[in-house]
């Protein structure tokens, strides 16, 4: 990888994002809504807000993220700019990796006023700031790889059952599992949570705030699931993705 | 190893798609676009043209057969291909977000050009196309034919040596089009190379240095405009408005027939003022002319047959 593969990936997240933000700034607002949004029942019925904040910056960075990895590759074969940009001396990767980054702008401002009401709180103390950090960056791979999985093992539907699939898979992987909960309401099925790579990273942040506890080791095995299903998901894709279509 | 000094070489050139009923869009296909010139490629609809212009731009891997761009190899020297090109594909759409003038900037960005460098040919390439009034303006508030140049923008805005064009100016009406022409003339004046493929026959009259037929993934003809015309036997047609029963031509052999209107296909122009003055005085409405490229095109394809 160099520089220009590193430079083109820039390009390609600014060119995927800043005309949106400049005509629509209110998505930034209404992504951030959208995370906070189960804050406001945990507040009113009683829950752990510390908790549900985590939940939101998982949220806030997860599922635009997802969507936008399935809905931007799609979108882009079906309008054809992608074989303009394949046709460019431009990297693969760049693409992969500009794609995934464009959602993260967009997602940014909500993040980070997440992070900051968390630390006011005392929900986040600064120490568990670095862990946070990398567990928000693998979640953010995970939903970018598997988004990028099904726009590439899918590429034969419609890209509107793709739009929908995006939205629906989205907002699944935030709501279902144990994200905006405490995971121990799973009871014995508690392994549950490390499956998803939402409610992973969620569990992950919320062990190093002190928020819940568990063992070491499983601490070490949740870094390794987080981490695998980012390599297998890039493994899967090497098998699949063709830029230049056989 | 370098093949050639021409623009776009092709040789032999064999494109299978797979699946339950294996479809061959090329087959054989050879041809070479000299460096400096616009090249046009007609053909019916799924003779191949698409197929050949995605294989030439990296997009698509050949069955078999080779294919070099200014000396380059498509499959070995990918990177070093992609510097000199640059693509309009086939109905490409734009994001409803964009202007024309952040289509251009940043796609010329991504060619690893400087800012100062890409907003000098960005303004360039819009003016050219008749689109710097409206650079600032949405992709949804234009129309299609502004939409389309703003992509034809981003490509000359690329500064890329060979343009590859699929059918850049369907759906542009007739002044936007010659708008077009004119740039895509004026570009191969300055030293481009232009590939590009089209329905519009007079597009490729008016435009081409030298074009090809292709039929069923094979050239069926390649040289100049004069050279392909010269192809057909008949050198005028006669458009002869009424009953051919009374000017005692129901069994000629070269008609085409719409309706009330026939095209009679004539070997020189003493007979087809002949038949012009048998029509006139029967009353009929006829006139003569040169045959065109299409008449030649539809009898080098059998799209049409003839009486």
């Amino acid at each position: 990888m160099n520089i220009k593969t590193v430079k083109d990936a820039f390009i390609i997240a600014a060119l995927k994002s800043i005309p949106d933000l400049k005509r629509n700034p209110s998505m930034m607002i209404l992504i951030g809504l959208i995370s906070a949004f189960p804050l406001f029942f945990i507040v009113v019925f009683g829950g752990q807000v510390s908790g549900g904040l985590v939940g939101a910056m998982i949220a806030n960075i997860s599922f635009i993220g997802l969507a936008a990895a399935i809905q931007d590759i799609s979108f882009d074969r079906y309008m054809k700019i992608r074989e303009m940009i394949v046709a460019m001396p431009v990297h693969p990767v760049s693409y992969a990796i500009g794609v995934a980054m464009a959602p993260l702008f967009i997602s940014a401002p909500g993040l980070i006023f997440f992070i900051c009401l968390a630390i006011a709180i005392g929900a986040l103390p600064l120490v568990s700031l670095g862990w946070t950090v990398v567990a928000l960056i693998l979640c953010w791979a995970a939903g970018s790889s598997i988004g990028f999985i099904i726009s590439t093992y899918l590429r034969n539907a419609s890209v509107y059952t793709l739009n929908n699939m995006a939205n629906i898979l989205g907002l699944g992987l935030v709501f279902l599992p144990p994200v905006y909960y405490p995971e121990e309401l799973l009871g014995t099925y508690r392994w549950i949570a490390i499956v998803f790579p939402t409610s992973n990273a969620t569990g992950l942040i919320r062990f190093y705030a002190g928020l819940t506890k568990m063992p070491v080791e499983t601490v070490l095995l949740r870094w390794i699931i987080l981490a695998a299903t980012v390599i297998v998901a890039v493994i899967f894709l090497s098998f699949k993705t063709r830029w230049r279509e056989d | 190893m370098v093949k050639s000094v021409d623009a776009v070489v092709t040789e032999d050139l064999f494109k299978t798609y797979g699946g339950k009923e294996p479809v061959q869009a090329l087959r054989g296909l050879s041809l070479s676009v000299k460096k400096g010139e616009l090249f046009t490629l007609l053909g019916l609809n799924g003779a191949g043209k698409t197929t050949f212009l995605r294989i030439v731009s990296t997009q698509l891997s050949p069955t078999r057969g080779t294919v070099h761009v200014l000396g380059h190899d498509v499959l070995a020297e990918v990177d070093e291909v992609r510097k000199h090109i640059a693509v309009v594909p086939q109905d490409v759409q734009t994001y409803s977000n964009f202007t024309p003038w952040e289509y251009c900037y940043y796609f010329s960005l991504l060619r690893g050009m400087s800012k100062s460098r890409t907003i000098e040919v960005s303004e360039r390439a819009l003016k050219a196309v008749g689109l710097w009034e409206l650079r600032n303006r949405t992709c949804v508030g234009l129309s299609g034919g502004e939409k389309k140049r703003a992509i034809i923008a981003t490509a000359l805005a690329s500064d890329a040596d060979v343009l590859l064009l699929d059918e850049p100016t369907s759906g542009l009406d007739a002044v936007a089009r010659r708008r077009v022409w004119a740039v895509l003339r004026e570009l191969v004046e300055q030293g481009s190379t232009i590939l590009l493929t089209t329905h519009i026959m007079e597009e490729a009259e008016m435009l081409s240095d030298r074009l090809a037929i292709i039929n069923k993934g094979n050239v069926i003809s390649e040289g100049s405009l004069d050279e392909v015309k010269g192809l057909a036997k008949e050198k005028f047609r006669v458009i002869v408005e009424g009953s051919l029963q009374d000017l005692g031509l129901q069994n000629h052999n070269h008609v085409s027939k719409f309706g009330n209107k026939q095209i009679i296909y004539v070997g020189d122009e003493d007979e087809g003022l002949d038949l012009v003055r048998r029509a006139l005085k029967k009353g009929l409405r006829a006139e003569i002319a040169r045959i065109t490229l299409e008449d030649v095109f539809v009898k080098l394809v059998g799209g049409v047959e003839d009486n």
